[in-house]
């Protein structure tokens, strides 16, 4: 749309143009830039935007058993999910998820993302495949390597109870915790990318002018680094929360189904108890709260980037 | 007021030495530039004096305070940045503010000192901007606020008006030198421009390959330089070589070279027979149709080359006998046509022996 518009105000303007030949060469071509987002309009309106809106429409049907839904439209489903405290909770423990992985993955970035911005390290490469590791490797695998480590008879449990330390081993798994290692291994170079590039983009003489100005490493980072740094901790955080209240295969296989988040639970509603009217509310809902955090945070930290220009 | 003193300053970066045991005594509230071409270690001894660069060897002290290994945060000094490094994130008050904030001074003391210093830097009324909304000589401005407002024991000064277009850089020279003279702060002036170290500075180190090679203010370091480096450096010059013959008086003696013989002056020892290169400066000679009468100038002959006119002088390259060249500045077309016989006239005093 916006290359046709520009199109037309190019073919008002070279009437008196001495070189119009060149000018309707141009009108053609931003024409044509619009033929070049086509496939991918066309993909996404397809598989992106028809099914959500399928499902939006079936958010709003009775269930049925014989069919995905029944005839006739009904506000129950969203009833049902924003009064029985069970489904909020799962909501509000979904949510909780997302803004701990999100803290956690912030606090265990930044010095990652500081060190790799500034560092003249001949390493620098390896560090950098070190960050992206976890992205390398099929999620399914990457989970099962954490059951070997976590599980009730995994090596951290066989350890410690072979050593003598804990009898009784410790609780790492099919509990919130090990939901939350999983999600902060796999989400962490989300959240590094995008600090790891807002840093580098500040000079590093503004730190060495803060020490000269008398800030201690500690208060050069805190006042000077980290606010300029907010554009990507922001990038990296909306990343970060939106792939953890979202994520189905790390919880089902980390968590079992003892740690009740939501993208289980919609699954569960859909596939075993084939409630798919109820299981679409649901999925809304996630998406609307979600969404709403998102937003939310983007008002807050804008104000906090105000001078940032 | 506080005194620096450098003593056998070096630095090595891998097998490179960027300052190589440099000592200097730098006096309260003088002004002294570190020039030399890049790569000298000019900014690397300005960053040592700072704190940002670990010496492998020397002290630096001030007021007589061995501070070498003192964290720069601890050392109290000013410090403006070739590109002003002023903090994006805050306004101009805010930037002035930070480093008062560090020192911990009451809020009422923070608004006088802030607005005093803009009054001195002339941007009152800008306060409330941030440094993207402000034209390159502005920021330049507040970045010096900035390092002034503190009230540092020295101030150190990065290339800070390499950044600007070329009259107003000519300006900030000397606004800066009054402004260090009113506030009366010793300071460390980092330049490759000669020009701009010989209008700002009491004292000029001039500096090669990590080492200094002369020390003086600006009439001495471009009237005597100390070697052919120093005086290629600052300016144009001519050199001819020859064998001192004779010395005429101290400090005075003759040079035969293949041009003639050259009366000249030396601050150096030097005896009959001893190789010696004349610097001659190409403003220092005039161009005459016939040799000059008096005593004390000498006369070379030879022939206009080549001459160019630059507006205010014009320039003019004379062939002489054994072929080599003369550089000289003149008043526009005041002799010679390409071709014409002319004599290169300049007094002994204008020419300095240096070693060859």
């Amino acid at each position: 749309m916006i290359g046709e518009a520009e199109g037309l105000a190019l073919a008002g303007a070279p009437v008196t143009a001495p070189q119009t030949g060149r000018r309707v060469a141009t009108r053609r071509r931003t024409n044509m830039t619009v033929f070049l987002v086509l496939p991918a309009l066309v993909f996404l309106g397809c598989f992106l935007v028809a099914p959500y809106v399928d499902m939006l429409v079936m958010s709003f049907r009775n269930p049925s058993t014989t069919a995905v839904y029944a005839p006739g439209f009904t506000l129950a489903n969203y009833r049902k999910a924003l009064t029985d405290p069970f489904y909020l909770e799962v909501l509000a423990r979904t949510l909780a998820f997302g803004a701990i992985t999100t803290v956690v993955c912030a606090t265990i970035a930044y010095p990652v993302a500081y060190h790799l911005a500034r560092t003249r390290s001949r390493f620098k490469g390896l560090l950098y495949a070190g960050v992206l590791s976890p992205l390398l490797v099929g999620v399914v695998i990457r989970c099962y390597g954490w059951i070997i480590l976590l599980a009730n008879n995994g090596l951290i449990n066989n350890a410690v109870k072979t050593l003598g330390w804990l009898p009784h081993g410790l609780p790492l798994m099919y509990n919130p915790f090990g939901v939350g290692v999983g999600l902060v291994h796999v989400f962490l170079p989300f959240m590094i990318l995008p600090i790891l590039s807002a840093i580098q983009s500040i000079d590093p003489a503004l730190e060495e002018a803060a020490q000269s100005l008398g800030a201690s490493r500690l208060r050069t980072m805190f006042r000077i680094v980290i606010p300029l740094s907010l554009p990507g901790i922001q990038a990296g955080a909306i990343l970060v929360f939106v792939l953890s209240i979202s994520a189905y295969v790390i919880p089902i296989l980390l968590g079992a189904l003892k740690v009740k988040i939501m993208p289980t639970l919609v699954i569960q509603l859909l596939i075993d108890a084939f409630l798919w009217p109820f299981g679409a509310a649901l999925a809304f809902i996630l998406a609307a709260s979600g969404g709403l955090i998102v937003y939310l945070f983007i008002l807050a930290t804008g104000r906090l980037m105000r001078g940032l220009g | 007021m506080t005194t620096v003193t450098i003593s056998g300053l070096t630095k090595r970066f891998g097998t490179a030495t960027a300052v190589d045991d440099l000592s200097i005594e730098i006096g309260e509230g003088e002004l002294v530039s570190l020039l030399g071409p890049s790569g000298c270690g000019k900014t690397t001894t300005l960053r040592s004096i700072a704190g940002f660069v670990e010496p492998d060897a020397g002290q630096i002290l001030f007021d007589g305070t061995d501070i070498t290994s003192l964290a720069p945060e601890r050392r109290n000094i000013g410090m403006v940045f070739q590109n002003y490094a002023l903090f994006p994130h805050m306004t101009v008050r805010e930037n002035l503010r930070f480093g008062l904030e560090m020192r911990r001074v009451r809020r009422q003391e923070m608004a006088d000192r802030i607005g005093a210093v803009l009054d001195i830097v002339q941007l009152a009324g800008l306060e409330d901007r941030y440094p993207r909304e402000l034209s390159g000589g502005q920021q330049q401005r507040v970045a010096l606020a900035r390092g002034l407002v503190i009230e540092p024991a020295v101030l150190l000064l990065d290339e800070p008006l390499a950044n600007l277009d070329a009259k107003l850089r000519e300006e900030m020279r000397f606004f800066i030198r009054s402004l260090q003279k009113r506030v009366g702060i010793t300071t460390v002036y980092v330049t490759h421009d000669q020009a701009e170290a010989m209008v700002i500075s009491d004292r000029i180190v001039v500096m090669f390959d990590g080492r200094i090679r002369q020390i003086g203010d600006a009439t001495e370091i471009y009237a005597h330089p100390v070697s052919r480096e120093v005086a290629d450096f600052i300016g144009l010059s001519n050199f001819i070589d020859g064998r001192v013959t004779a010395q005429t008086d101290a400090g005075r003696y003759l040079v035969e070279t293949p041009v003639g013989e050259v009366r000249c002056r030396s601050a150096l020892a030097l005896g009959v027979g001893d190789p010696a290169s004349v610097m001659v400066r190409p403003e220092s000679i005039r161009l005459s149709r016939k040799r000059s009468g008096e005593p004390d100038a000498n006369s070379i002959s030879g022939r206009v080359r080549d001459r160019f006119y630059l507006g205010n002088i014009a320039g003019y390259r004379i062939t002489c006998a054994d072929g080599s060249l003369l550089q000289v500045q003149e008043e526009p077309w005041h002799a010679g046509a390409i071709g014409d016989p002319v004599w290169c006239v300049f007094s002994s005093d204008l020419a300095w022996i240096i070693r060859r």
